[in-house]
């Protein structure tokens, strides 16, 4: 479609019509001109500033601020390959690559030819358990590797027709029900199959004619074995089906329940027995593990964790807010505006020694007292969930799973602090998350908790979402001020800090959304029920996305004061692939590396903070003996470098100049005094940063310059011990070779000539590295030297 | 009222105020690049980083404000270690010259471009008196300097360097003298100095003498004055009546020469000593100095002339040009006249209170080809312009114009006031500290009829982003991009004459550096 200066006049004025002409609704505006245009056109933007009060500078300042936005057309759909850590260290490079020369794009394009696809890398889709993952618009593929990559677009190219919706919340009918199957919709979950699971478990009750709900249910966090089923039969324990396709649902199912009617059963059982014939001798990829049942991966994963972020987890339906309500949902606020003065509720949290979970650890209730001590006409609240750390995804999964749970602690905080405005600041990468809260506000509006009078009080508070549009500063809370101002997301000088001169200057509330996730359960079981949990310092529990090279990732909630070593090994049921565990990165982009040494650790924010690394939002990435420490500081560096608002020098220049030297060692050209320049610049880059962007940017190279020198070293004298730098390494073919040609048939540079029976051998000069062969090699005889 | 310590310092100062601004009070100055009054000042440059003892931390001066109790330390090793990384950093990411390459590498440190401008704008007057500045003989040299700055001229990558030598000769065949220094002499300051030896370097010391004020005596041994300028170079490269023209100029200052008069050992002691102020040896041979010629003792390391100042063991007496070093080329001589011209000043106290001169230099490097590109909005196309009646004839005044319509502006016009050159003086910085992999691309923005932005000089301190804002500009400057790649543009690539339609002389003024400058300004700088 050719689009005309006219066309596009009209349509930004309606986009305009939707927001209005402040200056403030720059994002919300510019969002849905790419969404109408797929990109910026530049007429639209000329057009918003002619009819609002939005400026030429503040319009090109915030597009090319924000990288959601783009100003030249993209293709008809979206390939985003997560680089996050998880996907990382699990080749995700290679994948990206793989798929840009699947669709033949020049040096500097990312669009295709004929205008089908653009790709982008993006910092990290939350899916890290299926790590690497690539989603294409909103189908999103795990554990992709990089020869799929063809595959993997026909497969789109086929399947976008047939649509996979997301479902719609289902009914429940306790009366007849045999029982109830509940099946995970987290991100995760729908990414592995989930949605896919649920379709035919719907086909076959209805074909069956078993009488049965199906629950759907948030993030279950076991998002190593997903998609995961769980059946509940009254008399019976609980079972989980885990890693489950659709084409075993109706076995799984009908081994359970027994369809209504006897001929209905006959010929439901004959079907059975025909399929089930059909497809024997095939690998069955399901395993069957009972609730109860100790000893099992599930119960190694589950039962070291306590549950109060994500209480009831894999029960609750996310916007059922009866089921909310049946388990004791909204009892705290009734509590709080009841039965409590607003200091009452902030002295209670106070004792509860909540610390907040967005990094720092700043003691909650000091905050809320700070907001609450201000006179002021109008305070905001606002929950934080621009969570952007490759490797984490823990907002992602509370707002996707506990939508209900995070409003009310907003709204209890809303009350403590004398607060009547709450935003939810969502990351444009999560959009499952932004429908989710989206919906939980509109069924609280309807019920009356949000809005005027909230349970008929005088306390009233409205909520409202702003969709982030893409720069892992607005984390920080000024930027994200900023951000929602309409400005770009630049951290400004603290103090005066937001809770004095926040959102329009008013007085403002920033907590991390796991923060507010604990609120409603303090208040609930009372200060000193959570403060019982933890350390003397960091109180209650963490919760921690848990991926990298362990056996079993996922979403995990543990109590303070639990060591690393317990959560790698126990939770974590050690390292997958009898490699040997290194290291974990803990805490993103602002943490740090350990070594598995420190591993006796306890997660507590001082024990951290002194080893050189940081609680950080909650990312937990196992590293193992194959993973490179200066291809992982490399790795966040350019991330942190990469997300810079830009603003202050140390930020800007320092932590380029940083990456330039990481980047010189990494390639063998490094000298011993660039070591010293690099730790130079680290040091005054985090003293003479303005944020905690800057100031914990240098944490990954101070923590593996100071427990992994010697592999820097190596790297000077042209050695990478990790076989992990591609200008440092070569692949070869070792005597293992049975002939299968396997390789060279794959092989995406025709390095490796054709030759069937024979040993094969690599050409050094054609070879792009791209590591291909040594996947696909049936007899494991590719070697990197 | 709020009491805090700066550097061990008790103050007590209004609340509200920056830490900067206490210091201030206490007379303590902080450096600063992006802090301008009036403006809301987010922190960006962080030159201006103290130390908070109490929270151990290094916060920007400018922003942060005083509290009770706060104990801050302005001057420790680890704040000017700060500073100085953060001076480093910009300076990384910082693309220019401060001085042109060409005068750089003039011996005399000659202000080439400048002269450039007003040449082609036809003002050979101004142009001597600003070749005069640093160069006593502009005529001498317009013939038989072997022009080091052309050799370093960037237009060199385009086609020819532009032809600095003739174009200074131009300087002094068209300009008048009269408007070179020669009307400035103030009134004879009753200080008398003695030069022996009239070669390039006697003469040029004897210019800057007479300019303030002294009375100078030239002795030479030969019968007429010029040394080897004189006696050994020919006709075809230096026309007789063109050096005493030259040295006529001197004479008409004021100066008396000697001439056919031998100094030796018994005249200098004698004589001169007892008679001059002060001395100036410029025979042209160190060997007359250690031949104890003037009776000079060599001092306990065996040294007799201090090189860098140009003194000797006797006090008041000085030596310059060949005594110095061997050196083929006469501009050293001159440039060497002229300081110890000012060393004499100094020792005998009738030097003008000066600004010390500034030695750090931004050095860009070769241009690439879009570079040139850019450099050449402010030049012409044409190749250089060949004297139609020979070398002997020189430029025409016409040519001469054209000439120097050909330079292509490589100094920057704030060399001066630019702030980041005076912290990088002041702290000591190291520019190839953390110097990147790839400098930046230079670009020139000329429409403005007022101004230039070099976006490669900016610091992104977004003063002007502000301003513009502040006073309503309808397009105005902003940010764009993010990160390491963030910089100032307008808008939708507009004509920056549109973006800065009211604001552009308050933009310039605050800007720090050389990013956004005045076309026509001049700020004259020293060595």
């Amino acid at each position: 479609m050719e689009l005309n200066n006219l066309n596009i006049t009209e349509k930004t004025d309606l986009i305009v019509a939707r927001h209005g002409t402040t200056s403030d609704v720059v994002i919300p505006i510019l969002q849905d001109i790419q969404s109408e245009f797929n990109y910026l056109p530049e007429p639209a933007l000329k057009r918003v500033c002619d009819t609002t009060e939005i400026t030429p500078a503040q319009i090109c300042g915030i597009s090319t601020f924000y990288t959601q936005f783009r100003h030249q057309p993209a293709g008809k759909h979206r390939i985003s390959v997560c680089t996050g850590t998880a996907c990382h260290v699990k080749g995700a490079l290679f994948v990206y690559e793989a798929f840009r020369r699947e669709l033949k794009l020049a040096e500097d394009g990312d669009t295709d030819a004929s205008m089908n696809f653009t790709i982008e890398k993006i910092a990290c889709l939350g899916c890290c358990t299926l790590a690497p993952v690539v989603r294409i618009d909103e189908v999103t593929y795990g554990h992709v590797v990089p020869e799929q990559a063809g595959e993997i677009l026909r497969d789109f190219l086929l399947k976008r027709d047939t649509g996979i919706s997301t479902v719609p919340a289902d009914t429940f009918d306790h009366k007849k029900s045999q029982g109830e199957i509940r099946i995970g919709l987290g991100s995760c979950c729908v990414a592995s199959g989930s949605a896919d699971v649920k379709m035919q478990l719907e086909k076959t009750i209805a074909q069956s004619k078993i009488r049965v709900n199906v629950q759907q249910v948030g993030c279950v966090g076991i998002c190593n074995q997903v998609p995961i089923m769980e059946i509940i039969k009254p008399g019976e324990n609980p079972a989980f089906y885990a890693k489950i396709k659709p084409e075993e649902v109706r076995e799984v199912l009908l081994s359970h329940f027994t369809p209504e009617g006897y001929i209905n059963r006959f010929k439901t059982g004959f079907y059975n027995l025909f399929e089930t014939l059909l497809a024997d001798g095939a690998p069955r990829s399901f395993r069957k593990y009972l609730g109860e049942q100790r000893d099992t991966p599930l119960s190694g994963f589950l039962l070291p964790q306590v549950n109060i972020a994500t209480e009831n987890r894999g029960v609750a339906n996310p916007i059922d807010l009866d089921g909310y309500r049946r388990s004791g949902g909204f009892e705290p606020l009734r509590k709080c505006l009841s039965g409590m003065s607003p200091q009452e509720v902030i002295d209670e949290i106070n004792a509860s020694g909540l610390r907040g979970r967005g990094g720092a650890g700043f003691p909650s209730g000091k905050k809320w007292q700070l907001v609450k001590d201000q006179e002021a006409t109008e305070k905001f609240v606002i929950c934080n969930g621009d969570e952007g750390d490759p490797g984490a995804f823990m907002d992602r999964m509370l707002l996707e799973s506990y939508p209900f749970r995070i409003i009310e602690g907003m709204l209890i905080a809303g009350y403590a602090t004398g607060a009547s405005h709450g935003i939810f600041y969502i990351r444009a990468e999560y959009p499952l998350a932004v429908i989710r809260i989206g919906e939980a506000i509109r069924i609280c509006q309807e019920n009356k908790i949000i809005g005027n009078s909230v349970f008929e009080s005088t306390f009233s508070f409205d909520i409202r979402i702003f969709g982030g549009a893409g720069a892992f500063v607005c984390g920080e809370e000024t930027a994200l001020i900023a951000s929602v101002e309409g400005k770009r997301g630049t951290p400004r000088m603290r103090p005066p800090y937001p809770a004095v001169h926040g959102l329009w200057d008013k007085p403002t509330l920033i907590n991390n959304t796991e923060t507010f996730s604990l609120v409603p359960w303090i208040i609930n079981h009372g200060a000193q029920a959570f403060s019982k949990i933890g350390t003397s310092g960091s109180k209650g529990t963490k919760v921690f996305a848990l991926a990298g090279k362990v056996k079993r990732g996922g979403l995990i909630e543990v109590p303070m004061g639990v060591t690393i070593r317990q959560i790698v090994e126990e939770i974590g049921g050690g390292i997958a692939g009898d490699k040997k565990f290194k290291a974990v990165q803990i805490g993103g982009p602002s943490g740090g590396c350990l070594p598995a040494s420190a591993a006796d650790m306890p997660v507590d924010f001082e024990a951290l903070r002194e080893a050189g690394t940081m609680m950080g939002s909650g990312g937990l990435i196992v590293l193992d003996e194959t993973d490179c420490m200066v291809d992982i500081a490399y790795y966040f560096l350019s991330f942190t470098q990469n997300q810079s608002c830009g603003r202050c020098t140390f930020c800007r220049i320092g932590t380029r100049r940083m990456l330039e030297i990481l980047e010189k060692i990494r390639s063998g050209d490094g000298k011993q005094e660039d070591l010293e320049n690099l730790e130079k610049l680290a040091h005054s880059t985090a003293m003479g940063s303005l944020c905690g962007l800057g100031k914990t940017a240098p944490n990954p190279v101070l923590t593996t310059l100071h427990y992994f020198r010697g592999e820097y070293e190596a790297h000077l004298n042209g050695l990478c011990p990790s076989g992990k730098c591609l200008p440092l390494i070569r692949y070869e073919v070792t005597d293992e070779c049975i002939g299968c040609t396997k390789c060279a048939q794959r092989c995406p540079s025709e390095a490796i000539a054709f030759k069937p029976y024979e040993k094969h051998e690599i050409d050094v000069e054609k070879c792009i590295k791209c590591d291909i062969c040594r996947q696909v090699c049936p007899a494991n005889s590719i070697m990197i030297r | 009222m709020v009491k805090l310590t700066i550097d061990h310092n008790p103050v007590e100062v209004q609340e509200g105020i920056s830490v900067m601004e206490a210091a201030a009070i206490l007379g303590i100055s902080i450096p600063s690049m992006c802090f301008r009054p009036g403006l809301t000042n987010h922190p960006s440059c962080m030159v201006c980083l103290v130390k908070d003892l109490d929270r151990d931390h290094l916060v920007p001066s400018c922003a942060m404000p005083v509290s009770e109790g706060m104990n801050i330390l302005t001057n420790s090793p680890e704040v000017t270690e700060a500073r100085r990384e953060a001076l480093e950093l910009l300076l990384s990411d910082h693309v220019g010259d401060c001085e042109a390459p060409c005068r750089l590498s003039c011996p005399a440190f000659m202000d080439i471009p400048l002269m450039n401008r007003l040449i082609a704008k036809g003002d050979f007057d101004q142009a001597l008196r600003i070749v005069r500045e640093e160069i006593a003989l502009p005529l001498i040299l317009g013939f038989i300097c072997p022009a080091p700055c052309e050799k370093a001229c960037k237009r060199k990558a385009l086609d020819h360097a532009v032809s600095i030598c003739l174009l200074k000769r131009s300087s002094a065949l068209f300009g008048k003298p009269e408007t070179s220094g020669l009307s400035e002499i103030p009134v004879n300051n009753g200080k008398k100095v003695a030069i022996i030896g009239t070669g390039p370097a006697g003469l040029s010391a004897a210019f800057y003498l007479l300019r303030s004020g002294h009375s100078c005596v030239l002795f030479d041994q030969h019968e007429k004055a010029g040394g080897a300028m004189q006696y050994e170079i020919p006709e075809d490269r230096l026309p007789k009546d063109m050096l005493d023209d030259e040295i006529g100029t001197i004479r008409k200052m004021g100066a008396e020469f000697r001439l056919g008069v031998m100094i030796t050992r018994e005249i200098f002691q004698n004589s001169i000593l007892p008679g001059f102020d002060a001395a100036i040896l410029a025979t042209g041979s160190l060997k007359s100095v250690i031949d104890n010629a003037f009776g000079i003792q060599p001092d306990a390391h065996g040294v007799f002339i201090d090189k860098k100042n140009f003194t000797t063991t006797i006090p008041g007496v000085f030596a310059c040009g060949n005594i110095i070093r061997e050196q083929k080329m006469a501009v050293h001589s001159v440039a060497q006249g002229k300081m110890a011209a000012k060393q004499v000043e100094r020792f005998l106290g009738t030097s003008k209170p000066t600004r010390k001169p500034i030695k750090f230099n931004s050095v860009a490097g070769h241009l690439s080809e879009p570079e040139l590109k850019e450099y050449l909005k402010e030049s012409i196309p044409d190749d250089r312009v060949e004297p139609v009646d020979g070398f002997l004839a020189g430029l025409t005044k016409e040519e001469a114009m054209h000439e120097a319509l050909r330079c292509l502006h490589c100094d920057c016009r704030k060399p001066v006031s630019c702030k980041l050159r005076i912290y990088a003086e002041e702290y000591d910085v190291n520019r190839r500290r953390f110097a990147g992999q790839d400098r930046k691309q230079l670009t020139r923005s000329v429409q403005h009829e007022l101004l230039v932005y070099e976006a490669e000089k900016c610091i992104r301190c977004g003063l002007c982003v502000e301003i513009t804002e502040k006073h309503g500009e309808s397009i105005g400057l902003g940010f764009a991009g993010r990160g390491f790649d963030v910089r100032i543009s307008v808008p939708f690539d507009e004509n920056i004459k549109e973006a800065l339609t009211i604001t552009a002389k308050e933009c310039v003024e605050s800007c720090p550096t050389g990013a956004l400058a005045f076309k026509d300004t001049e700020e004259r700088s020293s060595i």
